[in-house]
Order: C-alpha cells, then sequence, then structure tokens
C-alpha cells in the first residue's frame, strides 16, 4: 500500500493551489474589479480541494457524486471556451496549444476518476474514503484503459507545459520584465500611459525594467489595454507588501506551476486506481 | 525605481494574466529533436508515477529486483541480490527515492534550463537500473527476447539521452541527416543503431525463442489481468504463432536485421527501414508487451516497444531542405 505520507505530500500540495488559485481570484477582483481568468482559477480551486480529499480521507468535503457533477458543469464550461477558441482566430490549432484545452482534459478526468471511485464504492470495494483507503484496493477502475490516455494525457501536459514555460523564459531573457514576465517596448508605453492615466506614474519605471519586446506580448497588450486602463485608475486599496505578494500570485508562471503539479499529482492517482 | 503602487500591480497582474493567455496560445514550437525530448521527458515521468503504486512499498518490488539474479554471472548477480536485500529491508524510503528520482528526471529534461543534468542523470539511473533492476536485461541468462523486453528497456533511455544530447546545431550545409546523429555523428549513429537492432535479431533466434512453442507461450502469459480486448488481442495472437514458433522466430530475425541494416541504405529505402522499425516496435509493445502489462497494475515501465518506437523516430532521415533549425534547445538554454 501506497504509504499515506506520500498521498497526504501531494495532497498538501493540492491544497497549496487550491490556496493559491483562491488568492489570485481575491487579489484580480478586490484590485480591479475583474478576474479575467476566473474559470481556469475557480476550476484549480475546486479541483485541488477534490483531489486532496481523494488523496487524504481526512480532507474529504463532499460526497463524490456531487463531485461528478460539479466537474461535469466545470467540464462543459472548458468544452464551451474550447470550442470558442476553435471557432476563432486560433481554429483547430485551439486543440494543440489553446489556453482552455488542459482545462477541459483536467475536468473530464476528475469526473472519470470520480465516477470510477463510486462505482467501486457501488461494488463493495473497501476503502472508498479517500486514495489512502483506494491504494490498498487496487484494480478499482472499471475502464482502465480510459485511464492509462488520461495519465498519457497529464505527463504529456505537464512536459509541455514545462518545456513552454521555460522557452517563454529563455526567449524573452533580455526582455522588459514585470514581475518575470516579458514586456515588449510598445506595452511598456500603454504600461506607461495606462499609469499617468490613473495616476499611477511608478507603473513605468518600476514595474517594467530594460530590455527589447516580443511580438506575442506586444499582442497581449492590444488585448488587455481596456482592462490596463481601468486597472490603473483603481484606488489604492493594498499595502506595498500585499503588492509583493499579489504580484507574484499572479505571475502567469504560477499558474503554469500549478497546472503542472495538478497534471503530475492526477496521473498519480489515475495510476494508483489502476 | 520600484513601483509602489497597487494600481500599478494589478496593471501588471492584469498583463501578465493577458500575457500567460496570449502566450500559452502562441506556443514555443519544439523542433524534431526537442519533441523527443518531451518526449523521453514523458516516460521518465510516468515510470516515477508508476513506480509510486502500491505494490512498489511492499515485498512486490524487492522480490522483481531478485528475480532477475538468476541465470547471471555471479559478478552481475552477487550485486543484484545485494540490493534485492537492501530494498527488502527499506522499501518504502528506497521506492520512495527511487521514484522521486524518476519524476525529477521526467521533469528536468522537460525543463530547457535544467535538461542537460537531467539527461546526465538519466544515463546514470538507467545504467544502474539496467543492472540492479532488470539484469541486465538477460542477455546474459539466455532468457532476453526482443519481445518480452530485450535488451532491457532501462538501457534504451540511456542511448536516447546520449543520441538527444542537446548540442549546438551545425551550419545548414554540415547539419546531419537525422536527429540521433547530432551528438555523436551519424557514422556513430549508425553503428549503434545496427548494434541494438542486430541485438535484437540475435535474441530472436536464440534457443529458447525459437522452439515451437516460444513465441507462443510467451504472449498467451501476458493476458492475466488485462482489460479484455488486450486479453483477446493476445489470445489471437497467440493462436497465430502456436506450433509456429520456428517460422515466426526467423521472420522476426529478417525483419528486424533489414532494420538494422536500413540506415545505411540510400534515403528511400532508409526512410522504409524506419517505418518498418516503428511498426515492429508498436506491434511488439501492444502484442507482445501489453503496454509494459500496466494496464494490469504492477508495471514499472511501459517495456522496450514504446522506446524503440522513439529511437526509430530520431533516425528518420530529412531531406536536406528540411535540415535547417526551427528551435535549439541549445540557443535558448545557453
Amino acid at each position: 500500500m501506497t504509504p499515506a505520507w506520500i498521498l497526504y505530500v501531494f495532497a498538501a500540495i493540492m491544497l497549496v493551489v487550491a490556496g493559491i488559485s483562491t488568492c489570485r481570484l481575491f487579489i484580480t477582483r478586490s484590485w480591479s474589479g475583474k478576474a479575467p481568468d476566473a474559470d481556469i482559477d475557480v476550476a484549480h480551486v475546486l479541483m485541488g480541494i477534490a483531489m486532496a480529499g481523494m488523496l487524504a480521507s481526512g480532507l474529504r468535503t463532499l460526497p463524490n457524486d456531487v463531485w461528478v457533477a460539479v466537474f461535469a458543469i466545470v467540464t462543459a464550461w472548458f468544452a464551451w471556451r474550447v470550442a470558442a477558441e476553435a471557432r476563432s482566430a486560433t481554429g483547430a490549432n485551439a486543440l494543440a496549444t489553446g489556453h482552455h484545452v488542459p482545462h477541459f482534459i483536467h475536468g473530464a478526468a476528475m469526473i472519470y476518476m470520480f465516477a470510477a471511485i463510486s462505482a467501486a464504492g457501488s461494488a463493495g470495494s473497501s476503502g472508498m474514503s479517500g486514495m489512502g483507503g483506494m491504494s490498498g484496493s487496487m484494480g478499482t477502475l472499471k475502464l482502465p484503459t480510459i485511464g492509462f490516455v488520461f495519465v498519457l494525457l497529464m505527463v504529456g501536459w505537464a512536459v509541455f507545459d514545462l518545456d513552454q514555460l521555460t522557452g517563454h523564459l529563455s526567449r524573452s531573457g533580455g526582455d522588459r520584465r514585470v514581475a518575470g514576465v516579458s514586456l515588449p517596448a510598445g506595452l511598456r508605453q500603454r504600461v506607461a500611459l495606462a499609469a499617468a492615466g490613473g495616476g499611477s506614474p511608478a507603473l513605468a519605471a518600476g514595474v517594467v525594467t530594460a530590455g527589447s519586446g516580443g511580438p506575442d506580448l506586444l499582442s497581449a497588450a492590444s488585448a488587455s489595454s481596456a482592462e490596463l486602463t481601468s486597472a490603473a485608475q483603481v484606488s489604492e486599496v493594498a499595502t506595498p507588501s500585499d503588492e509583493a505578494v499579489g504580484r507574484l500570485l499572479l505571475d502567469p508562471r504560477v499558474t503554469i506551476g500549478c497546472r503542472i503539479a495538478m497534471s503530475v499529482t492526477m496521473a498519480l492517482m489515475l495510476v494508483l486506481m489502476i | 525605481m520600484v513601483s509602489d503602487s497597487p494600481a500599478a500591480a494589478v496593471a501588471g497582474g492584469q498583463l501578465l494574466r493577458a500575457g500567460a493567455s496570449t502566450a500559452t496560445r502562441q506556443a514555443v514550437t519544439p523542433d524534431a529533436r526537442r519533441r523527443l525530448q518531451l518526449v523521453l521527458a514523458a516516460i521518465w515521468l510516468l515510470d516515477g508515477v508508476l513506480q509510486y503504486q502500491s505494490f512498489m512499498f511492499g515485498r512486490g518490488f524487492s522480490q522483481m529486483l531478485a528475480g532477475v539474479a538468476p541465470g547471471n554471472p555471479a559478478i552481475i548477480a552477487d550485486p543484484i541480490t545485494w540490493a534485492a536485500k537492501i530494498v527488502a529491508q527499506h522499501p518504502v524510503p528506497t521506492n520512495a527515492a527511487f521514484a522521486t528520482i524518476q519524476v525529477l528526471i521526467g521533469l528536468g529534461i522537460a525543463g530547457r534550463r535544467t535538461i542537460r543534468p537531467a539527461l546526465a542523470a538519466s544515463i546514470v539511473w538507467a545504467v544502474a537500473v539496467w543492472w540492479f533492476g532488470e539484469g541486465l536485461g538477460g542477455i546474459l541468462n539466455g532468457g532476453a527476447s526482443p519481445v518480452n523486453g530485450a535488451p532491457g528497456a532501462v538501457i534504451i533511455y540511456a542511448l536516447l539521452a546520449v543520441l538527444l544530447w542537446p548540442v549546438a546545431d551545425g551550419d545548414r550545409s554540415d547539419r546531419p541527416p537525422f536527429v540521433a546523429a547530432l551528438p555523436v555523428g551519424a557514422a556513430t549513429a549508425k553503428v549503434l543503431w545496427m548494434v541494438l537492432w542486430g541485438s535484437l535479431a540475435y535474441f530472436a533466434v536464440t534457443a529458447a525463442n525459437r522452439t515451437a512453442q516460444g513465441l507462443h507461450d510467451m504472449v498467451a502469459g501476458m493476458g492475466g489481468g488485462e482489460p479484455g480486448w488486450l486479453s483477446a488481442v493476445n489470445r489471437g495472437a497467440a493462436d497465430v504463432l502456436a506450433h509456429n514458433g520456428l517460422a515466426a522466430s526467423i521472420v522476426l530475425a529478417v525483419l528486424l536485421g533489414v532494420v538494422a541494416v536500413g540506415v545505411f541504405l540510400p534515403l528511400p529505402l532508409s526512410r522504409a527501414a524506419i517505418v518498418l522499425a516503428i511498426v515492429i516496435a508498436l506491434l511488439i509493445w501492444v502484442v507482445g508487451q501489453d503496454f509494459g502489462t500496466i494496464l494490469a497494475g504492477g508495471a514499472t515501465d511501459p517495456n522496450s516497444g514504446l522506446l524503440l518506437a522513439v529511437l526509430a523516430a530520431a533516425y528518420w532521415p530529412a531531406s536536406a531542405v528540411a535540415r535547417r533549425p526551427t528551435d535549439s534547445t541549445e540557443a535558448l538554454a545557453s
């Protein structure tokens, strides 16, 4: 049987992911009134809590059937978002590189795991109170082939995410940076304008550091200039220390790091259930 | 000057989010070598996750190690037995360490800044596991067969790590004809290929594998605990092989021999040989190895078929026009 302490370690990681995502939601809401990727953060919160409950029986929150229903909604939502991405400029490429595809797959895997647990529980298998119990009763998946496919997707996405993350960081090594993320020259000007318009002159000189730009984030600037302006006009509500923490939590590397942690943990759970 | 405005931070945060979205959409396109490195990373990660399975923390792991010692020379078998005893005495910490090491190797290869130390670690780890965990793949005890995983799945990890080592691409005129040739040169890479696939051809017709029921028994014994469809595949293949072991072994050896020399042939024939290698590897992986028995629970790796297919992909001959860099880990990491 997989030692409980190992499962607790992964459960703790999932709780950290849930906590970070909760903080991201809170920060973006309270500072700007907007949360552009709120659906992703909400999904991470739900998955983190649910997976922690599967890994450690003491952390269970809701019945399995309720979680199945919750993740059915989450999966349907991201399926709609993926379809919207596919209809947009990214086209079919959205399936390979889309922003929401990993979350759609994660949601489907969660449904599968909870459905598998419920099925095993109704069939009389022992220890359905969490992964700790489950790991002692192997062979609980009725369709292990699907589980294996999900495992391959999870490990594949984890290494792809890590490659993309480190690839972007390497390429943008000399770019303008906001909390570690590159900002091209054009975007830097927009930041400066937005900051000036909102009475925040420190923005351009303080948040942005020296370097050169890149095309991908320049397009990001175009997409977000309205949000940027309104964000810069928000009244001051946070202390400098809050700001530092907030800046760290809003770093996209944190989001991708959370996704990698969830992919690896989900792969582990699926393997334990095969 | 440091920003002290929460509005600035919010603006930055919005940018970060927008940047994340856009960056995710506009993926860094990996070149052929990087793609294969990522596949290797994924397989290492899968191995690490499999190592966390319940039975590995009990007596199963040490028994598995001890089981590869018999039939090997004492100089090989004694250290295996010693290692198995240590694992039996401390199953939880040793297996937890093994699993974590493999997960870290996988994640390290996936990271562009950590790929070199991770690949180096993977070579050391793979050679150690090949000896202590696989008994050198059974090549010295007469039990090796290309169908059951000879010459040992894990040694192919080490070979891949060498052949996929990130080195600076040369200029377009002197770029090697296939990915695996980049770090060691085309001639050395071809010799390594011929040795590997030639050894597989040899193992296909060793005494134990060319008996009338040898291959049949091997395939028929795979179905236990597998999903119904895979068991049915095993039964069907076993029926075909029944009493035809000698003929099947000779055919397999001939095909493997063709693959072994295929990389020395002109471009069209070389490509045909690579395709044949991939087909054979995947056939072995599915029919002979049942995906490494992962679906039955109790596997520690996906076995050799998948690795052989990945290796073959590294030898796919590119046309001269295609030999231009689109993305270089070397350039990014340096």
